[in-house]
């Protein structure tokens, strides 16, 4: 098996790690958002200005705020925009920044303009910062920065007013919410991309075994045949090797990947469960499995005693044939007309066979053992069981139990 | 007239191994290749009777070498080998023309067997094949529309069927119900032949669906 062919597929853009890493980071559109925050802002201080700068006692300094405003906030944009910057450096001066515009402003507006209800010069503005620390560190560098922010407005103006402290603490608000969600989104983006190298590692692991299953079998089967025609030593090998090539090739032929296998142990007993991995189980190099190549869906309960009915007739095989007594299980599900259907396992053996009458007499006297614990199982689940015997064809027992459709 | 077979494994052991077998049985081995895009190229020339083939090749799936075989010399027969026996693959290729399926693990007699058999037309089945092939069928059934044209089984078909899953041989099939064994092969081959035709209508339609048929 050539292994080196077939790297291809790691590169499923799906599942690729690396693709997932290289998408965008959960953070991003908020950054967007918090530019496009800060540009609305400036609009509506100018606004302000542009409205009340008359009554301002420095109007001309007013303007020169207005101006440092915008500057800053071309200046924050471009820096958020690149990752790298996103550190204390500009967190810290963007902070120092606002906090200056705020101080300023009663000297600007003059005791006439503050008491007369005006806002602060930046306005709304000031919550630049408090985002861009929420964003960058979640809620509690948000909540440090609007503390701060709300100190410098409300300790300069003297006196601290309801009006002025709503804006406050819905920027406190502000920044503990964003600062919240952006960490919630951080967090699910990483568990999102742990699942998605997880399950390419799983895929990957799988192609893997696949490969290697293929080969071990190849040897199996070789040393199987080989050691029979050579004989002696060389065939008792030979049997060992064909028993493990059967046990390997039943858990892989059925096992992998399917959606309704399962292990039925765990979790509701009415949970589907696949019945072919159950038998599967039983498969050795006397014992040949048949069954559907789509899964055969059955409630995990009635699955798992299906499974043991079957693991009984073939016990009986072997008590009643020989160890080396071959059999042969057939799986068949049929679908009724009316959502229900039902599903048919058969285990027939190659041995003498039950004479006539035989069976009869048998139950009759109770000894029927291992075969009543067979119909028990199969009766409990609302099934039926038939035994037939031809003469120099072994015995065949058929277990038939109904199921609702479970779609 | 002696039987052309070519041997398509990528395990070189396993490839000299068959082919020695085959050899020493009298059969001719006009070629053995390691890789499906390989047999392809060689089958046009080559043309052999039966194509003895591993389902799990390096470079193609199973269903495209065997597309592939069947396009390039239509009259070959291909007798698939495989070790682990993933059904919805042995399947799959049995649909796309395979008319033989054997485990690696069967003793020689049973594979030369089933080389000659091969050769001769016969349909090769295993019991699992034949319980992959009952249930693609029920899943035909239940799938299909009513007005659809999905292929069914006669009862004698799916009596057959149920007996070679069941591990009986067509010797012991024929005596049970009383026919010939010839019948019970023909039946067996019809359940096969049924199948391939479907599938093949099934690329068909999808070709015209997807307006495929109009490349030229």
């Amino acid at each position: 098996m050539d292994h080196d062919g077939c790297g291809g597929r790691y590169s499923d853009p799906v599942l690729d790690p690396k693709g997932a890493r290289n998408s965008e980071s959960p953070e991003e559109p908020l950054w967007r958002a918090l530019a496009v925050f800060r540009l609305a802002a400036l609009g509506y201080a100018s606004l302000l200005v542009a409205l009340n700068f008359r009554h301002y006692e420095h109007p001309a300094i007013g303007w020169f705020v207005t101006g440092v405003m915008a500057t800053w906030s071309v200046v924050t944009i471009t820096g958020y925009a690149r990752p790298r910057l996103r550190a204390w450096p500009l967190l810290g001066a963007d902070l120092a920044v606002t906090a200056a515009c705020v101080v300023v402003s009663p000297w600007v507006l003059g005791p006439s303009g503050l008491s007369r209800g005006f806002a602060t010069l930046p306005a709304a503005w000031i919550a630049g910062p408090v985002l861009a620390w929420a964003i960058s560190g979640g809620r509690r560098r948000g909540a440090a920065a609007a503390v701060l922010l709300t100190i410098c407005d409300q300790g300069l103006r003297g006196r601290i007013t309801p009006n002025s402290l709503d804006g406050n603490v819905l920027m406190l608000l502000a920044g503990i919410a964003v600062g919240h969600v952006t960490r919630l989104a951080v967090r699910a983006q990483e568990a999102l991309q742990r699942a998605t190298e997880l399950e390419a590692a799983n895929r990957e692991r799988e192609r893997l075994a696949r490969g290697i299953h293929d080969s071990v079998l190849q040897v199996l089967a070789l040393v199987q045949r080989r050691g029979t025609e050579i004989g002696g030593d060389a065939a008792e090998l030979g049997r060992l090797a064909g028993e493990q090539e059967a046990a390997l090739r039943s858990l892989i032929g059925t096992a992998s990947g399917h959606p309704a296998s399962g292990d039925p142990s765990s979790g509701d007993r009415h949970r589907p469960v696949d019945l072919r991995p159950l038998l599967a189980a039983h498969a050795t190099a006397t014992v040949s499995l048949a069954t559907p190549a789509h899964p055969v869906p059955l409630p995990a309960h009635a699955a798992s005693e299906m499974a043991a009915a079957v693991g009984a007739a073939l016990a009986n095989v072997r008590q009643h044939c020989g160890p080396d007594a071959r059999a042969w299980v057939l799986v068949e599900s049929e679908d009724g007309v009316i959502g229900g259907g039902t599903v048919t396992v058969s285990v027939r053996d190659d041995g003498p066979g039950i004479p006539a009458g035989r069976l009869d007499e048998a139950a009759a006297a109770g000894r029927l053992g291992v075969a009543q614990s067979i119909r028990g199982r199969v009766r409990d689940l609302g099934g039926t069981v038939t035994i037939t015997s031809a003469p120099g064809q072994g015995t065949e027992v058929e277990l038939t139990i109904p199921y609702r459709s479970l779609s | 007239m002696t039987v052309r077979v070519m041997v398509v494994d990528d395990h070189p052991m396993w490839r000299d191994g068959v082919a020695r077998d085959l050899d020493e049985a009298g059969y001719e081995v006009v070629a053995a290749v390691g890789e499906g895009g390989q047999a392809v190229r060689v089958a046009a020339a080559a043309r052999p009777d039966v194509v003895v083939l591993d389902l799990q090749l390096p470079d193609l799936s199973g269903v495209e070498v065997i597309r592939g075989l069947l396009a390039a010399h239509p009259p070959v027969r291909v007798l698939m080998l495989s070790a682990s026996g993933e059904q919805q693959d042995v399947l799959d290729a049995v649909k796309a023309g395979a008319t033989g399926y054997l485990l690696k693990s069967a003793a020689r007699e049973e594979f030369l067997d089933a080389v000659r058999r091969t050769a001769d037309g016969d349909a090769v089945f295993t019991p699992g094949l034949a319980g992959l092939v009952l249930g693609e069928y029920r899943r035909l059934a239940t799938a299909a529309q009513p007005a659809d044209d999905a292929p069914r089984l006669t009862d004698r078909e799916t009596e057959v069927l149920r007996l070679v899953a069941k591990g009986l041989s067509y010797k012991q099939i024929a005596e049970r119900l009383v026919v010939s064994h010839r019948t019970v092969q023909n039946h067996v081959q019809n359940t096969l032949g049924k199948l391939q035709l479907h599938n093949r209508v099934e690329l068909v339609r999808y070709a015209i669906e997807r307006g495929l048929d109009t490349d030229s």
